[in-house]
This record gives C-alpha cells, sequence and structure tokens, in this order.
C-alpha cells in the first residue's frame, strides 16, 4: 500500500519539522514580534490543542493493549492515531509558544510551555521506539498520559483560573466575617475582582499591563496609567471602563464574559470613592452609604452557620399541627422552631427537640403554659440565640434554666409576673443583646437596676399605660327577650375583667359609690329600665348602657286607632300595639306603627275586672333617621262621662344624634274604674337646628302599648 | 443448522440488548441518585420552586397590612408643603401638572385652586419627620417607621388603584398579596389560615371593599384570605351544627378521611388529600379562632395602648388588636381595610375623624408588637390606594375643602420586618404634586416587600392559561434604600 507508506513518511518527517521549529521558537529573543498573520495561529492554540490530546491517548491505548497489537491492521490504526497525535502536538506547541509571547508571563507559563514542549518530544521518541523493549514503552507510555493529563490541566488553569476544575467540590460555606471584622478591600473589592477580572489580570495572563492578583499591581494599574484616582471614581479608569457601552471593545469585562452586576459596581465605586484603601474596615465607613448597607445585609443579616444540617427526616417528623420546624431559609442548617395552639401544648414534646439541638438557632413558645415546666434541656443548645416566652408564667427556676443557654441573644419575657428574685436571675444575662421585658408593675428603680447591670443589652420595658385615664367603654347587656311574664334574666358583662359594674333599675343615672354592684345575673318582674355603667381605677367611669324589659300586660277588651300611621308604616294596624311582639331596632322590620303628620291617637277599653297600675309606650327613637322622642304624651280617661287628663308629660327632647335604640316611656296610673282610655303621642313638627334636616317634620315609631 | 446460526444470532442480538440497556438503566439510576425528586412524582418547575422557597433568609416572617381604603390625604398627614398654604387659592400651574388625567369629578371644574393643609405641621423625633396634628400618635413612634413620600400608582379611581395594590393588576381575578405569600410560603401556624382579612369603617365618605380584593385567583383556594366578622361568628361556617359534640364531629371527620383516603389511593388526585387537610384546619380553627379573638385575657395596659375602641368589636382599633393577635399566632399576612378616606369635600372634618380612627391603634400595633420582641420579624405598612390632589374639587374655604384622587405622588409608612427605621424615603416638589427624588411603583413596592419575606418577586410564578404569572407582573424593583 504505496498510498498509506507515503503518507507515514510525510508525517514522519513532519514531526522533525515541528521539533524544529519549536526549538528555535523556545529560544527567539523574547522581544521578537510576529507578523500578524502568524499570531492569528498562535490564537488558534486553545483550538488545535484538544487533537492532540485525544489522539495520544487514544494511540496510547492501541499501544497497550496486547490483544489489539496482534491484528496488524488494527495494529497499524493504532500506530497511525499516534503519530497524527504526534503531529498535532506538534504544531499546538508551536502555536503556544506563539500565543505565549502576546499577555502571558509567569511561572504558570513557564510549566505549561515545558511540560507542552516535553508531552511533544516524549511522544516523538515513543513513536520511532515502539518496537523497542516492553518494559521501556510501558515506562514512556504511563510518563507520556500522565503528561498529557497536567499540562492540559496547567493550561485551563492559564484560561480559567487557579482551581477552577476543583473549585465545585470545595465547602460552598465560606467563614464570612462578622461586620465588625469585615474589611472593604478584602472582603468587598477583592472578591469581585476575583470573580469577574482574574482570569485575565494575573500572573501567567496580565492582559493590557494590569495584575490584579496583588495590591501591587492594582496600585501601579496597567498600559494605560493607574486603575484609579482614589476618591475621585469618575476620573478613574477602572470606571470608565466598566460603564461603557457592552460592545465597547474597552469594555471590561469583555463581552462574552461574565459581566459586572449593578451591586458590584457600586461596591468598586464606593470603594474609590472612599479613598480606594486596601486596610479600610467597613465599619469605618459611612454609616449611609451604600457600601455599608449593602456590607451590613452581606455579613450581618445573612449570616452564614457553620454547623451540620440536621436530617431531613428528622426534621420533618418534628412539624406537625402545634409545632413548626423549619430552615432559615432551604440551604441554611439554621432551625427555627414555634409552637402555636395552647390547646395542644404537651410539655413532653419540648424533649423532641433535643434531636435538633445542634441547629436550632430560634424557639417561640409564646403563651404557652410552661410553669410547670423544666427549661434546663436548654442550656444543651450550642447555637440557640432567640428565644421567645411571653405570657408563660415562667419563674425564677426557668430564668435560671436560661441563663445557662450558652449563645443566648434574644429574650423575650414580656407578660410575665416577676419579682424580686426573678430580676436577680436576669441581671446576670449579660450576654443578651436585646431583652424584651415589659409587664405591669416594674417600678422605676428596677428599671435603672436591670438596665446598669445589662449595660450592653437594649431592654424594652413596653408600655404600661400608667398615668393615662381614658373612659371605659359602656357594659353590654344581654337578654333573651324584651317582653316576659313572669320573670326576666339580665346579663351585663365588660371585656376587662378588673372592672367593676354598677346598676339601677329605676332609670337613673347610676355611681360608683350607691349604686348596686352588679355580681350575678339580675332577675326583674315587673317592666322597666336597666341602667349600668362600670368602674376601675386609674380609668374614668363609662356611660351607661340602658335596656328595657316590659311585661307583658293585658289586652283591651276593644281599641281603635282614632288616626291612620302613615302608608308606609302602617304595620298590622292597631292590633301591632297589643301583639307582645317588640318590633327590631329598625322602623321599616314592619312591626312599628309610623307618625308624622298626625299623632298617634289610640282609644280602648279594658276589662273592668283588673285594675290599671301602668301604662307602657314602646318606642324607637332614631335621630339620623328622623324619629325623635314625642313632644307632648297625653293620656286621658273616661270617667262618669267626663275626660279627665292622667298624664300631660312632655319627654327630654334628643340633644345630639344618638344611636338607633329602643325606648319605654313608663307612666304609673291612679287608678279606677275608667270607661275608656285615650292616649296620644304627638310626633315632633320642626326638627331642632342642630340637625341635618332641621325645621322637617320628625317621626314618632310605636310598636307596644303596655298595660298593666 | 442454518436455523440455528440465525438464532444465535438473534440470541446474541437480544443479549447484547438487554445488557446495554441494562447499562441504560444503570445511569439513569445514577441520575436518580444525583437528582433525587427524579422520579418521586412531582414534576414541572412549580413544585421545584415550591421546595426553594423562600429564596433566601427573610427579615420578615409576617406581614399586617393596614390599608387605609379611599385614600387618605398625604397633604394632611405626612407630606408638608408649606407653599399651598402660602398659595392658597391660586391655580395649579400647568408646567406643574404637565398633562395629568383628572377623573370625571373634577373635570368639569374651570379652575385648580391650590389649597393647604387646615391641619399644621410639626417635625418629630430623631428623623425630623414632618407629620401633622392629626397624627400624634403615629408622630411618637416616627423613629421606628419608615415614611415613603414618594408612592405612584397606575390607576386613578378606586377600583383599579386597590386592585393594583392588591394584586399588581387593575383588572380582577389575579391572586391578592396575601395569597401569593400564603401560596409561597405557608402557614406557620397550621391551625389559622395563613392570609385573614378585617374590616372596619370610619365616618369618612367610604368606597367599598369586596371579596375579589382577597381572592386566590388562580392559585389553590386554600390562598383566599379568610375575613373573620365582628359578629358572634368571627369566621362563617366554623361552627358544628347545634347539638353536635366535639367528639361526634370528631369521629365524622375520620370517618370522612377515611373514605377520602379510600378514593384517594384509587384516583391519586392530590385535591382529595387537600380537602382532608382542610376539614382538618377547620377543626383545629374551632379550638384555634375562639382563644384569638377572646380580648378579656390582654392586660388593660393594652387597652390604653390601643384605646378602649378596640374592646368594641369591628372597630379599626379592635382589628389592630386582633391582627396582632393572629400575626403573634402566626398567620403570615393579616390585610385590614379601613374604609372612609375618600374626601373629595368636607375633609378637613372627615380627615380628622378618619385619623381619630385609626392613628392610636396604628401606632399601638408598633409599640405593641415591639414590646414582645416581634416587630423585627413583623412588617406593618400602612397606606391607601393613591394620593390626593393639591387643588381643591368643589367650593374652596381655609377650613372647608375637597381633594379629588392624585395617582402621581403619595406617602404610605412601614415599620419593621427588616425595614430601616426612623426614615423619610423620596421627596415631592413643593406643590406636592410630582415625585423629584426616589419614585416608588407600586411594582416596586410589592418587589420589596416579598424581598423582606425572602422571596424573589421574579421567581415566584404560576402558569396559568399558558402564561406564567406574577406579583410583579413584567416589572417592579427591590428598593434597597428601605432595606436595613
Amino acid at each position: 500500500m504505496p498510498t498509506k507508506n507515503t503518507l507515514r513518511n510525510l508525517l514522519e518527517n513532519c514531526l522533525f519539522v515541528w521539533v524544529g521549529l519549536s526549538l528555535i521558537l523556545t529560544l527567539a529573543p523574547a522581544q521578537y514580534q510576529f507578523p500578524e498573520i502568524i499570531q492569528v495561529t498562535g490564537r488558534a492554540h486553545p483550538l488545535i490543542l484538544h487533537f492532540p490530546i485525544v489522539l495520544l491517548l487514544l494511540g496510547l491505548i492501541f499501544f497497550f493493549l496486547p490483544a489489539l497489537q496482534k491484528n496488524p491492521e488494527v495494529k497499524e490504526i493504532g500506530e497511525f492515531t499516534f503519530l497524527f497525535g504526534s503531529n498535532l502536538a506538534g504544531i499546538t506547541v508551536i502555536a503556544g509558544l506563539i500565543l505565549a509571547r502576546e499577555e502571558y508571563e509567569g511561572d504558570a507559563l513557564l510549566l505549561h510551555q515545558w511540560a507542552g514542549l516535553g508531552v511533544f518530544l516524549l511522544s516523538v521518541l515513543l513513536y520511532f521506539f515502539r518496537a523497542k523493549k516492553a518494559s521501556i514503552k510501558t515506562t514512556l507510555s504511563l510518563i507520556l498520559a500522565a503528561g498529557i493529563v497536567l499540562t492540559g490541566h496547567w493550561g485551563a488553569n492559564l484560561t480559567h483560573g487557579d482551581d477552577f476544575l476543583l473549585a465545585p467540590l470545595k465547602s460552598e460555606v465560606q467563614d464570612l466575617p462578622t461586620l465588625a471584622e469585615a474589611e472593604v478591600f478584602r472582603d468587598m473589592v477583592n472578591p469581585i475582582l476575583e470573580a469577574k477580572c482574574l482570569s485575565c489580570h494575573k500572573e501567567g495572563k496580565i492582559k493590557g499591563e494590569l495584575r490584579l492578583d496583588h495590591v501591587e499591581g492594582i496600585q501601579k494599574g496597567g498600559k494605560t496609567g493607574p486603575l484609579f484616582v482614589a476618591g475621585d471614581p469618575e476620573k478613574s479608569i477602572l470606571f470608565e471602563r466598566i460603564h461603557l457601552p457592552v460592545d465597547d471593545k474597552k469594555h471590561m469585562p469583555p463581552k462574552n464574559k461574565a459581566q459586572l452586576s449593578d451591586e458590584e459596581m457600586m461596591v468598586l465605586q464606593e470603594w474609590i470613592a472612599q479613598g480606594g484603601k486596601f486596610d479600610q474596615k467597613v465599619e469605618d465607613s459611612n454609616p449611609e452609604s451604600e457600601l455599608f448597607q449593602l456590607a451590613s445585609l452581606k455579613f450581618e443579616k445573612n449570616k452564614s452557620y457553620d454547623f451540620e444540617a440536621a436530617d431531613q427526616e428528622t426534621i420533618q417528623e418534628l412539624n406537625n399541627f402545634y409545632r413548626l420546624v423549619t430552615p432559615l431559609y432551604p440551604e441554611s442548617p439554621a432551625l427555627l422552631v414555634s409552637y402555636y395552639g395552647i390547646a395542644a401544648f404537651d410539655p413532653e414534646s419540648l424533649k423532641d427537640l433535643k434531636d435538633v439541638k445542634e441547629q436550632v438557632v430560634e424557639i417561640n413558645l409564646n403563651k404557652m403554659p410552661l410553669k410547670e415546666v423544666d427549661l434546663e434541656f436548654l442550656k444543651d443548645f450550642p447555637h440557640l440565640e432567640k428565644l421567645s416566652l411571653n405570657f408563660t408564667d415562667i419563674e425564677t427556676k426557668h430564668l435560671q434554666a436560661i441563663s445557662e443557654i450558652p449563645n443566648l441573644q434574644d429574650l423575650a419575657v414580656s407578660g410575665n409576673a416577676f419579682g424580686e428574685k426573678d430580676f436577680q436571675a436576669l441581671e446576670n444575662m449579660t450576654g443578651l443583646r436585646k431583652l424584651f421585658l415589659w409587664q405591669k408593675g416594674i417600678s422605676d428603680s428596677q428599671k435603672d437596676q436591670l438596665s446598669k447591670s445589662l449595660e450592653t443589652t437594649e431592654i424594652d420595658f413596653g408600655f404600661d399605660g400608667s398615668g393615662i385615664t381614658y373612659e371605659l367603654n359602656p357594659p353590654s347587656i344581654k337578654q333573651d327577650k324584651v317582653f316576659f311574664s313572669d320573670s326576666l334574666k339580665i346579663e351585663i358583662t365588660h371585656p376587662i375583667p378588673s372592672t367593676e359594674i354598677r346598676y339601677t333599675l329605676d332609670g337613673s343615672e347610676p355611681d360608683s359609690l350607691n349604686s348596686l354592684i352588679y355580681t350575678n345575673p339580675v332577675w326583674v318582674n315587673s317592666s322597666g329600665k336597666l341602667r349600668a355603667k362600670v368602674f376601675a381605677e386609674d380609668w374614668k367611669g363609662s356611660n351607661s348602657s340602658v335596656t328595657v324589659y316590659m311585661k307583658a300586660g293585658l289586652s283591651p277588651e276593644e281599641y281603635k286607632l282614632l288616626t291612620d300611621p302613615n302608608e308606609k308604616y302602617k304595620a298590622q294596624g292597631a292590633r301591632t300595639v297589643f301583639d307582645k311582639v317588640k318590633g327590631k331596632n329598625n322602623h321599616t322590620s314592619g312591626e312599628w306603627l309610623g307618625y308624622s303628620e298626625k299623632p298617634f291617637d289610640i282609644e280602648l277599653k279594658h276589662d273592668k275586672s283588673h285594675k290599671i297600675k301602668s301604662l307602657g309606650l314602646s318606642l324607637l327613637y332614631n335621630e339620623s333617621a328622623y324619629i325623635f322622642p314625642p313632644t307632648r304624651v297625653q293620656i286621658l280617661a273616661l270617667e262618669n262621662g267626663k275626660w279627665i287628663t292622667l298624664v300631660d308629660d312632655h319627654p327630654k327632647p334628643s340633644e345630639k344624634i344618638e344611636e338607633i335604640r329602643s325606648e319605654l316611656l313608663l307612666y304609673p296610673i291612679e287608678d279606677s274604674n275608667f270607661e275608656k282610655i285615650r292616649v296620644t303621642v304627638n310626633p315632633i313638627t320642626s326638627l331642632p337646628s342642630w340637625h341635618a334636616g332641621a325645621g322637617a317634620r320628625g317621626w314618632v315609631f310605636i310598636d307596644e302599648l303596655l298595660i298593666n | 443448522m442454518e436455523k440455528e446460526i440465525l438464532e444465535q444470532g438473534l440470541n446474541l442480538n437480544r443479549r447484547k440488548f438487554l445488557s446495554r440497556l441494562s447499562l441504560g438503566v444503570g445511569s439513569a439510576a445514577l441520575g436518580s441518585l444525583l437528582i433525587p425528586d427524579l422520579f418521586s412524582g412531582k414534576s414541572g418547575a412549580e413544585e421545584a420552586m415550591m421546595a426553594a422557597l423562600p429564596h433566601f433568609a427573610p427579615k420578615a416572617k409576617r406581614v399586617i397590612y393596614l390599608f387605609q381604603n379611599g385614600a387618605p390625604s398625604q397633604l394632611e398627614s405626612f407630606d408638608y408643603k408649606p407653599l399651598l398654604q402660602k398659595s392658597y387659592g391660586q391655580d395649579l400651574p400647568e408646567s406643574i401638572r404637565k398633562g395629568q388625567r383628572l377623573t370625571g369629578m373634577t373635570a368639569g371644574q374651570d379652575r385648580f385652586p391650590l389649597v393647604g393643609s387646615y391641619y399644621d405641621f410639626q417635625q418629630y423625633g430623631e428623623s425630623r419627620a414632618w407629620i401633622s396634628s392629626l397624627f400624634p400618635h403615629t408622630a411618637s413612634i416616627v423613629d421606628d417607621i419608615c415614611i415613603v413620600k414618594s408612592m405612584h400608582t397606575e390607576a386613578i379611581n378606586h377600583d383599579p388603584a386597590l386592585t393594583f395594590f392588591q394584586t399588581g393588576a387593575q383588572v380582577g381575578n389575579r391572586p391578592s398579596m396575601g395569597s401569593w405569600l400564603s401560596y409561597g410560603l405557608g402557614s406557620e401556624n397550621s391551625n389559622l389560615p395563613a392570609f385573614c382579612v378585617l374590616l372596619s369603617r370610619g365616618k369618612g365618605n367610604g368606597q367599598g371593599v369586596y371579596s375579589k380584593l382577597w381572592s386566590n385567583g388562580f392559585l389553590d383556594a386554600t390562598h383566599q384570605g379568610v375575613q373573620f366578622s365582628n359578629s358572634e361568628d368571627p369566621v362563617l361556617y366554623l361552627k358544628d351544627p347545634e347539638s353536635m359534640s366535639r367528639s361526634e364531629r370528631r369521629k365524622m371527620l375520620d370517618q370522612i378521611a377515611a373514605m377520602n383516603d379510600l378514593s384517594y389511593k384509587e384516583f391519586n388526585d392530590p385535591a382529595i388529600s387537600a380537602k382532608v387537610q382542610q376539614y382538618e384546619m377547620a377543626f383545629r380553627m374551632q379550638t384555634a379562632v375562639p382563644e384569638i379573638t377572646d380580648v378579656s385575657k390582654e392586660p388593660d395596659s393594652i387597652v390604653k395602648l390601643y384605646g378602649p375602641d378596640c374592646l368594641v368589636p369591628g372597630t379599626y382599633a379592635a382589628n389592630c388588636l386582633l391582627a396582632r393577635k393572629l400575626s403573634e399566632s402566626g398567620v403570615r399576612f393579616v390585610q385590614l381595610y379601613h374604609q372612609g378616606w375618600d374626601q373629595h369635600g368636607n375633609l378637613p372634618n372627615e380627615m380628622a375623624l378618619q385619623a381619630k380612627d385609626v392613628d392610636q391603634a396604628s401606632a399601638a400595633l408598633i409599640t405593641d408588637l415591639k414590646q414582645r420582641g416581634l416587630l423585627d420579624e413583623t412588617l406593618v405598612i400602612w397606606g391607601g390606594e393613591f394620593g390626593r390632589t393639591n387643588y381643591c374639587q368643589g367650593n374652596i374655604q381655609v377650613d372647608n375643602y375637597g381633594r379629588d384622587h392624585h395617582p402621581r405622588a403619595f406617602s404610605i409608612w412601614m415599620a419593621g420586618g427588616g425595614v430601616k427605621s426612623g426614615m423619610v424615603y423620596g421627596e415631592t416638589d413643593e406643590f406636592g404634586y410630582n415625585i423629584v427624588e426616589n419614585p416608588v411603583h407600586v411594582h416596586d413596592f410589592q418587589a420589596t416587600v416579598m424581598n423582606l419575606m425572602g422571596i424573589d418577586h421574579e421567581k415566584l410564578i404560576f402558569k396559568h392559561l399558558g402564561r406564567r404569572y406574577r406579583l410583579t407582573d413584567v416589572s417592579g424593583h427591590v428598593i434597597k434604600d428601605l432595606i436595613a
């Protein structure tokens, strides 16, 4: 096969050409500049280099496996592969040597360069001595294989940066300094340079004569001059380059490389603006500056925890409907624990937390009844930083247990009743950063004493309300119904349990001295009006709440309305006022008779065997709907053929708009055998000047007339 | 023979095929070791995303949003403009208005007379923030809050503006902010819903609120806001029917759960197990809700802090107190609405009533959270849906005037939960009409709130009807300056 042999010869010959060329290039003086066309060949180095790596390694496999050697054709393929690889190694070396003159220098380059050259020469040797003793061949092959891998790795380091290969294996959790320790350059600026600039500006690859991998290089600057003008970012080359449009050739980092984020640009800018110092602490920069804000976010809040995360399954098992155990955020090993739902609280369940004692940083047990619970176990939680125990009835022994928690920073114990001993226990907790201690009755001297003992602790004593007096809310009155036949239960309540409720049954204003004190529900057995007020120390007494209750009375034998109610509010006519159904607080409910133009006027005749003791009118008042107290109530009786006046009353007029309410006007009647009774109720004819409808006619609404 | 050769060949192929196949299976198994969730059935980006929430360490765990419905005037509260008082009655210069559209209510006016605040302003706290005399309690906590004077929105009428604030879009049917957070972060307390809503109404001219504002939109119905009312049943349909005991209810739920479990095993529909969870939550809410709504155990200093109104169910003060109790119990998002802030006329009078309703209780909420050590982890927001014009609507008098809707600049405040305290952010021009410094768009505001909750607003997405949705739609920038 002549062609094959010709090709082989040609390739073998070429090998020597490459050896020669590469030796020349290695020895050529450093100043020598190549023509541009040759530079292009040099830049092809990163492209070509992959071929020799693959072909040489493949060829080595053919050499190594004796089984393959047995078949002459296969053997030949192997030899050809290796020959091709060797040739390409030569070309790669030459290209590399040309490229190296452009912008690379340093130890890393030398290592790569000599290793590359070595690999090439070794491959040539191995090729020509392939038929020699197997032991020599094996040794050489092994050295060559190792050489290829190492050369490639060193070359990659030149382009991608040191440790590019193994970086993902390294722990991602870095030991971030605290805000107090952090330095502007070391911890904020340098990491940006390392991530975004160093791959081209460092020992071994000093583009633009700029090195950013040591302080001197940064101070010195590059080809175009110093990198920055301290204190003046806008005059600095660094600032100019990073802000040029991305398509600009001079924009840094170059278009196809990872770009700086806004935040990173801000850091660089602020660093220059603040003088471009290399030893400045973050804390020394202006706290209002963005740099500081960013730093405080990075170093303080996102504090990283370096302990092992707990087992995912353990965490899952700890979660249930009364307890939440959750990482600070998904990748964080730190755990937060919260208990919710007093009803489901089981003190024993606290012990389960021991499984994650290393990881727990926050526990919230607010409102859980802890009085009888032993908190000793918390001292084994080395990373517990925040403990919330508001309203938990804890005492001295608990505080002593808490003081043994090694790393506790924030403690919330508001709403517990601490005494002198408890304060002493608190005074020992000097490691606290924040203490929330809002509770009733802490004296000023106690506050002072504690603040002195815990100098570095921020203590919040909360709001105790002393010195402020508000009016209490009126009490609420509950009764099942307004009409009753025998007796009725009335309950009075107030949401503040410490208040005293006083009431009257005669319609007068209750006072805090003489009126009846409410303890148990009140039973009433005749119509009337209950007024109640509440009083409490440090408070102004409330307004009174009023309720009416009506003993269902007699039904008259005959009755007749002398005037018709308004068309819209005629309900069931006259029957309405004797149906013993209390109307709802709504005049349109169809249970009320409404009068505006005319007075309500009724005449009735009753069974003479019952003596009338009183007459009651159940009315609705609602000033905003023009429903006012009547101006005049007259009750006349026909006795011996003559009408006499029993009652002529002018109820108290309204003075302001009040809530919609029910009112009972109750008139005692000196008895007798009246033949007939007539009741007239006059609505207000002209609303008072303070009302929005001043001058208009008002209304009277009545739903019941009670005869007792 | 030939047949045997053929068969042998086939066998060989089969063997080869199977052995190759085993390689494939092996590599798939290896892959599954590397990607644990590969075969767990939770497919899709959504599940992957849910597992990764919050996206970073949150600063706030919970939000209480005190929404001032109807749009309180910034010019009588936090944006002090002495020029308006000096130029009383003069026309708003066209150079300031720059063609801003008008609502139908003032479009017919031939003049736009400037009117200044009837109420005096003073500087308070270390931040020296200007606050009007209507908000004395807020002034007392000024160093705990961050006033943003440069909010702006896109809508000019109540409904779209409210909907925009709550859902990130002016049209309805999108999930509310609370729903998004419930979806993203879930509930802390599994005995209560993650998103609760409380309504109150002031004496001023009011605008309605409606349940679409706390709707779950296209998210699962479990993320809907649960409204607490001031009636005897704070949460509707929660009580057992009369004469049913709790143990009977328990038995019934167990039976239903057993049946649901059967059909879950048959159909594998996740909605079935979700339903079981909901029944269970409702059962537990039966004890959790009365615990929350009972105010009788609050010390009386708390009543003094919030003001006695907090004992009257349904008032803003009572809702603030309830909001604290809910939030303290792990409710992720408590949304209050206080109606009555729409002062087109009679502003000085109505605004005073409205401010009286909310000032003390809003400030009390901050103090109360603080004294319990909760303010650091709870974000409180106070504000309306837009601002009000610097010119008068209707008849103008020094002590009686009105203001129309103004979307270009208004003020809100935020506190706690990782927000900078004692700061005033943004500035408007001396007419209080346009923003001149640090504008904050509604989407920026939403992005910032989500950031504080540990969520990247661009990553919390939900695919619906073929496109991906998020609270901030296609815009929004986190305002880093607001974050402590």
